[in-house]
């Protein structure tokens, strides 16, 4: 619980501020938030005795076991070192941030999400459960998205919090596929399992991956060689975010985690050469970029990314005090840099800007800043005494003890010392352009406004801090750094032997050689800043941005070169994908004859089957010519309708027929709303692709379908046959299958036509034919809305036709017909009617509410489904007897005539429905009101 | 008996001839109708559900014919899964077309229901045939749902939806027809049995039917090099259909799940068939082009339409691992994912609403008038939907990393999930900063959100937050499901035995 | 006999699926009601061609497969509606998109703000 709290107070606060902040009251969430980290302090004080003795304290609560993503805690030494500098330099920078924004708009959103920060950055640090720290670690980087964000309408802060996001969140995401490689060969997540030499982590096959994964995540994070770009970019957030974020904490993170899986990854070649390389590049760079910075927060950027290579470095090598030395020179770094960011700010605020060409000489005005300032920096370029010296000077030493190979053996201390040279320099300019260095030159704000009090006591308590440190630097190495270190390392250090940082030797000379070296570097610096401008201006933000927008707009390309809003393409990818999939293991030896014998072939229907053919390829040849094809593909059902009537399907003949005309009057009256003609536009490689593609599938379907026809059947039909006349009381099978056994076939069937009616109503409601596409290429439109076929087949019909619908309908239980046929029958010949006539004259003589009888038709065969629930039996249980009803003579009454009825109706009605509506489009501007 | 699998079929059917059979009701009755009928459904599924996880899987055989003769729903807790998840979809997609959106053209409301009627269908249902049936009924009402408001974009990509889909549709028959035609049956499990025991000279095409099967559920699952159609059509529908329609791509994937392993798989472990192994290069094309896509997306809608491809990816390329633990972590994922596009569906919606002329395109515009609530909540969606913890998409992520690591495939798996998480980062946070960061200086626009459209978007983000505070027990049930998929045995005998009981034995 | 159906049902579905790939509607609609005919008569013939026996009890001695026809009636209605709806789609699209191309007279229009 303890540990959770930890964690859980600041997030929690976090929520709390902007809830509890009102405008009026600047000092609430500066107190909240001070009064959190002071509880955290506290909290981790209270346990600090054991933990530096070796205690390990750890909390688990389970949640996900099963992916072992379970919150679990870890204070030992190394966590407790790390989390109180996060929340001690909280609470400073609290403090700071509430003068620096001097309850301005804008001071409770930035210390809600101060204090996410703090706690995510807390459960980075006392993370047990690996897994689970992958979320304080993404949660850092969002946090600092925003707050780099912060001055939303500034284009560099939009830049800088994208950049940072893209390369912090991608790191993240690498760290993630390494974090899961170490939990699969461990078998755990738990720090405890991990850091156990049992894991041998490094013995096993995925090592590089794992390793080089967790890098990226570290290197990202602390803005390591090639990733550093991103943390200068990050300055623009308000200065007490950068001191935090971006010099104390977040960037230490990365630090943090190779520390801490040191003992599991460590130890190795690869370990030494990839992390101190990376170390050196960002230590050179950061050095020699720093240098030449004006503004002094980008400055102070660089150098912050010089030294956290310094430390990376250090990690790297991995000599036995190695660890020492990084630790020392964190808790150095936060001490020194953060005040000197806190400078930056108050300067700025003083003085309206950061640029160093313009800020000179305000030690008169900021006395107090200038004795801090000048610590810190005297610290940050290691002179002498200093924390700084100490920590830089057991660098040197290491660097010296380093193990590389003989020829690398003078190159790490080589390269230390240019890099101490370069942070000296950069050290002497910040301090000595700030306070001296002559007069301020034409200043933003003039006379430079004298900051308050309040604003610079953290920064002084810090630069006490440094004092103080540096004067029992002894105790503080051996009794804290000593076995922070050991933790880190997994093995008890020995004590660090202090006497070699005072005894004058080769590392003392290094430290001397650098510091006068930077003197002299600084006071060159007028040449050599001309010299750095001839260089090709480089801005990362600019190339990173640049990359940005060509990657998406070449993925856009990329997507709508594929995706061209071509259906004719997507058709042709899915009959081929048909081909591809299918027809390779219809080729890998199949037997095409399946045995059966064939039926002997009869004159007529080959005849049938072949003008069959004929019209089907008629219609393909002539459909340029559109009512010609219209006309020969109405033959091709008719054929259809011959064939199936042929081969004993008398139901499907007569729905096919009725089908049939329906689709060729409605396809007709589209017609005539559309070109008569279709322009010849497809080019002969298109037509060769396309008939190719046809010919393969109609082989195919052929194919299978002989092979299908010539195997021995054996099917669930018997039943059927045997069932019909006893269970479902009709002696036409298929049709009590419609309406019985497969009855919920139908119901579905029914609804898709009724949807489909429905549908057919909403798209012609406003559908506009007036202003119907204009003449193209002469003739190319339709002139006559009333096609002649049509008028001449029309009245004489209708009475003949219901009698036949009536008919067919109720006979259809025992011989071929049924409610699907007669109501087609029945719409087929009112919307004869309807065709031949004008609207007008349809209107007159028939109801036209269509919509209410497909709506009754679906509810009277849903109805009638339901109906057998009140006898407890299923859903469209069916019930049946035979009647001697006058007139009609013997008559059978089944349910399953109720359910034919509501399909009945449902067809009747949503034929007509689109027939109308359809009609309605015939007079040019169509007829007011909504017809159905 | 227990009527309550057909329930959910029944009552939006029913819904939906009433509102049909009155036309001239008035707007406000339709959506007290509509509305009370999805709620009934939510509240029907989970009695459903509960009874379901008692038993494991019902069998109801429709009209009282006993399988393999008559139709039978099979519910089993893969359907209740998807069933909850559709119906939960699909009461904010409603609540917030009830703000405008079902005004701009005739008949939303029936259509909605008739839509909901096809899915449930589909997902209960044990016959194929009835399953083709249930697609053509949520296929029709889709088609004319993406056309509702009417415009060019719709009226093109509606006609090339349809269009595609109906060649879907020939090939499903055709499918049909040859199992038809070899095995003699169309009752899902009588039919597992057959194919089992079909003579070797029958195999080959077997397998060309399960191929074509593949191509049809591929076209409406969203499977490279068959999901063209779907960016427009998603990205011109009206907000509340395109959220609905984040479960339909779902839908394709639910027909593999169901029909594979069992049909054709159950004789045989799932990963050897020659479909699932199609399944996994093509799933990860799919994955790598949503990606790309999301990048280079012109406008939120557009963008929220390459999420779904890339789940769709992700979904296929987990579930083509054909193992237990691969397919709980899928079905995890599709949850998350279903509810949190189909919510960024809507989100695009409001925002676009917001910004004048300028709609959900990336470009800067005026300030939006509460853009600070919106940005907040548009920065734990995207978070949500980057996969960054702490939301369900972390957890899910994790999980599919895990699952795919087992299988040894993570080398391809691995890098394309990651590296589209994040492009998602990129492409989200560039649509943030031109939403909520960047102003163009006219002055602000007027346009309030309006607040009912803004708690739906609300509800349908915060299952991030749920479902990771649920991933427990959520978790436990996926697993369950997988289980249930992975033992296709269970599900013939169940219906076998129920057979055998309404025969009465013989 | 078989041999013969067969060819039938190979050449309407290659001539359905040609004109499905044409670059206009109506021709493109005429393709699927092609495609439709042949996949129908595919799916009937999974129940074995069988002359003069109906699936009507006492018409004949040995009855046709019932279920394949009950299904591709099924299959006929519904290809009907799809077909209704296809057209007046056809129709609304050839207005709103100043043409019957399948994909209008500029695929890009609209695609940008």
């Amino acid at each position: 619980m303890m540990l959770l709290s930890i964690v859980a107070l600041p997030l929690l606060g976090a929520l709390v501020t902007p809830l509890v902040s009102r405008r009026s009251t600047a000092m609430l969430p500066t107190l909240l938030a001070g009064a959190i980290g002071l509880a955290v302090v506290s909290i981790l004080l209270s346990q600090a005795m054991d933990v530096l003795a070796g205690t390990v304290l750890i909390e688990h609560y389970p949640w996900l076991p099963g992916i072992g993503l379970s919150p679990a805690f870890r204070l030992d030494a190394l966590g407790l070192f790390f989390a109180l500098i996060i929340a001690g330099m909280g609470i400073l920078i609290t403090l700071y941030a509430h003068f620096y924004f001097a309850g301005k708009h804008g001071a409770v959103r930035f210390h809600s999400l101060m204090l996410a920060f703090m706690g995510a950055m807390l459960g980075i640090v006392t993370s047990e459960n690996l897994l689970f720290m992958l979320v304080f670690w993404e949660m850092t980087s969002l946090v600092s998205f925003v707050l780099i964000g912060f001055h939303q309408d500034e284009r560099p802060a939009r830049r800088g919090a994208r950049m940072t996001l893209v390369i912090t969140g991608g790191g993240g995401l690498a760290l993630m596929a390494g974090v899961l490689l170490i939990g699969n060969s461990v078998g755990s997540f738990r720090l405890s399992d991990i850091l156990a030499p049992e894991a041998a982590l490094t013995a096993d096959p995925l090592y590089p991956w794992m390793l080089g994964l967790v890098l990226i995540g570290a290197m990202t994070k602390s803005a390591q060689f090639p990733f550093h770009l991103w943390l200068p970019n990050a300055m623009t957030a308000p200065t007490p975010v950068s001191a935090y974020l971006h010099s104390a904490t977040m960037v230490k993170a990365g630090i943090f985690l190779l520390a801490r899986l040191n003992p599991a990854l460590g130890d190795t070649e690869a370990w030494l050469y990839s992390i101190s390389t990376a170390g050196m590049a960002t230590l050179l760079t950061g050095a020699f970029i720093a240098m030449f910075k004006h503004d002094t927060k980008e400055l102070l950027a660089y150098s912050t990314v010089s030294h956290l290579g310094l430390i990376t470095l250090l990690m790297g090598l991995s000599t036995r005090m190695a660890m020492v030395a990084a630790l020392f020179h964190l808790l150095n770094h936060a001490l020194f840099k953060a005040p000197l960011f806190m400078m930056a700010g108050a300067v700025q605020k003083a003085t309206g800007t950061r640029d160093m060409r313009r800020i000179n000489g305000l030690w008169r005005t900021l006395p107090a800043l200038a004795v801090i300032s000048a610590i810190a920096a005297a610290s940050m370029a290691g002179l002498p005494l200093l924390g700084g010296y100490l920590s830089k000077k057991m660098f040197f030493i290491e660097s010296m003890n380093a193990s590389v190979t003989p020829t690398l053996q003078w190159l790490t201390p080589a390269l230390a010392a240019i890099a101490g040279l370069f942070s000296a320099a950069y050290s002497f300019r910040i301090f000595h352009n700030v306070f001296f260095n002559g007069k301020p030159r034409n200043l933003p704000v003039w006379p430079p406004k004298n900051p308050d009090v309040g604003i610079q006591v953290p920064p002084a308590v810090l630069a006490l801090a440094v004092v103080l440190v540096s004067w029992h630097a002894k105790t503080v190495v051996h009794g804290l750094i000593g076995p922070v270190a050991s933790a880190a390392e997994g093995s008890v250090l020995p004590a660090y032997d202090m006497h070699q940082l005072h005894h004058i030797g080769t590392a003392f000379f290094m430290s001397l050689a650098a510091m006068l070296g930077g003197l002299l570097l600084y006071m060159a610096r007028e040449p050599l800043f001309r010299l750095y401008d001839q260089l090709p201006p480089a801005d990362a933000r600019e190339i990173f941005e640049w990359l940005m927008t060509r990657t998406g707009s070449a993925a856009e390309r990329l997507v709508h070169g594929l995706e061209n809003g071509s259906v004719q393409r997507y058709v042709a990818l899915i009959i081929l994908s048909a081909i591809v999939l299918a027809g390779p293991v219809l080729l890998s030896g199949i037997q095409w004859h399946g045995g059966e014998t064939l039926t002997p072939i009869d004159p007529l229907t080959a005849l049938g089957l072949v003008l069959l053919m004929a019209t089907a390829i008629g219609t393909v040849l002539g459909h340029h010519q559109r009512l010609f094809a219209l006309l020969l593909l109405g033959s091709a059902g008719l054929f259809v309708t011959l064939t199936f009537a042929r081969f004993s399907a008398p139901d499907l003949a007569l729905t096919q027929l009725s089908v049939e005309v329906m689709a060729v009057i409605i396809m007709m009256l589209a017609l005539s709303f559309l070109p008569q003609t279709t322009p010849r536009e497809s080019s002969r490689l298109r037509k060769g692709r396309d008939l190719s593609l046809a010919t393969l599938g109609g082989l195919g379907v052929g194919l299978v379908s002989f092979a299908i026809m010539t195997r021995p059947q054996s099917t669930i039909a018997a039943f059927f046959l045997s069932q019909s006349k006893p269970g479902g009381g009709g002696s036409n099978v298929v049709n009590v299958i419609l309406v019985d056994f497969r009855g919920f076939d139908t119901l579905g069937e029914i609804t898709v036509l009724g949807i489909a009616a429905v549908a057919v109503f909403a798209l012609t409601r406003n559908l506009q034919l007036k202003d119907r596409i204009p003449q193209e290429r002469g003739q190319y439109w339709a002139s006559n809305p009333h096609p002649l076929i049509l008028r001449t087949m029309a009245r004489p019909i209708l009475p003949i036709a219901l009698m036949v619908s009536a008919y067919i309908f109720l006979r259809g239980h025992n011989m071929p017909g049924g409610g699907f046929i007669a109501g087609l029958i029945t719409a087929v010949a009112l919307s004869l009617q309807y065709m031949a006539g004008s609207l007008a004259w349809a209107h007159g003589r028939m109801l036209t509410p269509f919509r209410p009888l497909i709506g009754l038709g679906l509810l009277l065969a849903c109805g009638t489904g339901l109906g057998s629930l009140l006898f407890g039996e299923a859903f469209l249980s069916s019930w049946f007897g035979h009647y001697d009803l006058p007139l009609l003579g013997h008559l059978e009454l089944a349910t399953a005539l109720l359910f034919d009825l509501g399909v009945f109706t449902t067809v009747v009605g949503a034929t007509l429905l689109i027939l109308a509506n359809l009609g309605k489009l015939m007079t040019v501007h169509g007829p007011g009101e909504e017809i159905g | 008996m227990n009527h309550l699998p057909v329930l959910p079929i029944l009552l939006p059917l029913l819904t939906g001839a009433l509102l049909v059979t009155l036309p001239r009701l008035t707007l406000n009755a339709q959506r007290l109708i509509s509305l009370g009928s999805t709620l009934a459904v939510l509240g029907l599924v989970l009695w459903l559900g509960a009874s379901v996880l008692e038993q494991g899987r019902l069998v109801y055989a429709l009209g009282g014919w006993a399988p393999p003769f008559g139709i039978v729903l099979v519910p089993d807790r893969l359907s209740i899964l998807m069933l909850v998840l559709t119906a939960s979809l699909a009461l904010p997609a409603i609540i917030y077309a009830c703000r405008g959106d079902d005004d701009s053209g005739s008949h939303f409301h029936a259509l909605f229901q008739f839509q909901l009627m096809g899915l449930n269908g589909a997902f209960l249902t044990g016959d194929i045939f009835n399953l083709f049936v249930f697609f053509e009924v949520l296929l029709i009402a889709s088609y004319a749902l993406l056309l509702h408001g009417g415009g060019t974009a719709r009226s093109r990509a509606g006609l090339h939806y349809v269009v595609i889909n109906l060649i879907g549709s020939a090939l499903f028959l055709l499918a049909l027809g040859m199992l038809y035609g070899l095995t003699g049956t169309l009752n899902m499990a009588d039919l597992a049995v057959r194919i089992s025991e079909a003579p070797p000279a029958d195999q080959p095409l077997l397998q060309a039917a399960s191929l074509i099967l593949l191509v049809v559920f591929g076209v409406k699952a969203a499977l490279l090099p068959l999901l063209f159609w779907l960016p427009r059509a998603y990205t011109a529908a009206a907000a509340p259909v395109a959220a609905l329609f984040a479960i339909m791509t779902k839908v394709g994937l639910y027909a593999m799940l169901r029909v594979f392993p069992l049909a054709f798989a159950l004789d045989q472990p799932l990963a050897t068939l020659t479909a699932w192994q199609w399944l996994w290069p093509l799933a990860l094309a799919t994955l790598a082009l949503g990606s790309i896509g999301v990048l280079g997306a012109t406008s939120l809608r557009n963008m929220t339409a390459y999420m779904v491809v890339v789940s769709a990816g992700t979904l296929m390329a987990i579930a083509s691992l054909g193992s237990a633990e691969a397919l709980a972590a899928g079905l995890f994922y599709l949850v998350h994912t279903t509810l949190l596009t189909g919510g960024f569906f809507l989100f695009a919606d409001l925002i676009g609403r917001q910004r004048g002329s300028a709609g959900d395109y990336m470009v800067a515009t005026a300030a939006m008038k509460d853009r600070r609530t919106l940005g907040i909540l548009f920065f734990f969606a995207a978070v949500a939907l980057a996969g960054l913890p702490p939301f369900s998409g972390f957890v899910s992520k994790a999980w599919l990393l895990q699952a795919s690591l087992g299988e040894g495939v993570a080398g391809l798996y691995w890098p394309l999930l990651l590296g589209a998480g994040f492009l998602m980062l990129i492409a989200l946070s560039r649509a943030g900063s031109k939403f909520f960061w960047r102003q163009s200086p006219e002055r602000d626009h007027e346009m309030r959100a309006d607040r009912v459209r803004f708690a739906c978007v609300l509800t349908l983000v915060s299952a991030g937050l749920i479902l990771s505070l649920t991933a427990a027990p959520l978790a436990d049930y996926t697993r369950s499901v997988a289980a249930q998929l992975m033992a296709p045995g269970d599900y013939v005998r169940a219906v076998h035995e129920a057979g055998l009981e309404m025969t009465g034995g013989h | 006999m078989e041999a013969l159906y067969a060819i039938a049902v190979g050449v309407l579905t290659t001539c359905g699926l040609y004109l499905v790939l044409r670059g206009r509607t109506f021709p493109v609609i005429m393709g699927l009601t092609l495609l439709s005919h042949g996949v129908n008569l595919f799916l009937f013939a999974s129940g074995r061609l069988a002359l003069a026996a109906p699936a009507v009890i006492g018409e004949s001695a040995r009855p046709t497969d019932p279920l394949p026809q009950a299904l591709v009636l099924t299959a006929i209605v519904i290809s009907f509606a799809m077909t209704a709806f296809v057209v007046v789609l056809a129709l609304r699209a050839a207005v709103e998109l100043r043409s019957d191309h399948v994909d209008g007279v500029d695929p890009e229009e609209d695609w940008r703000p």
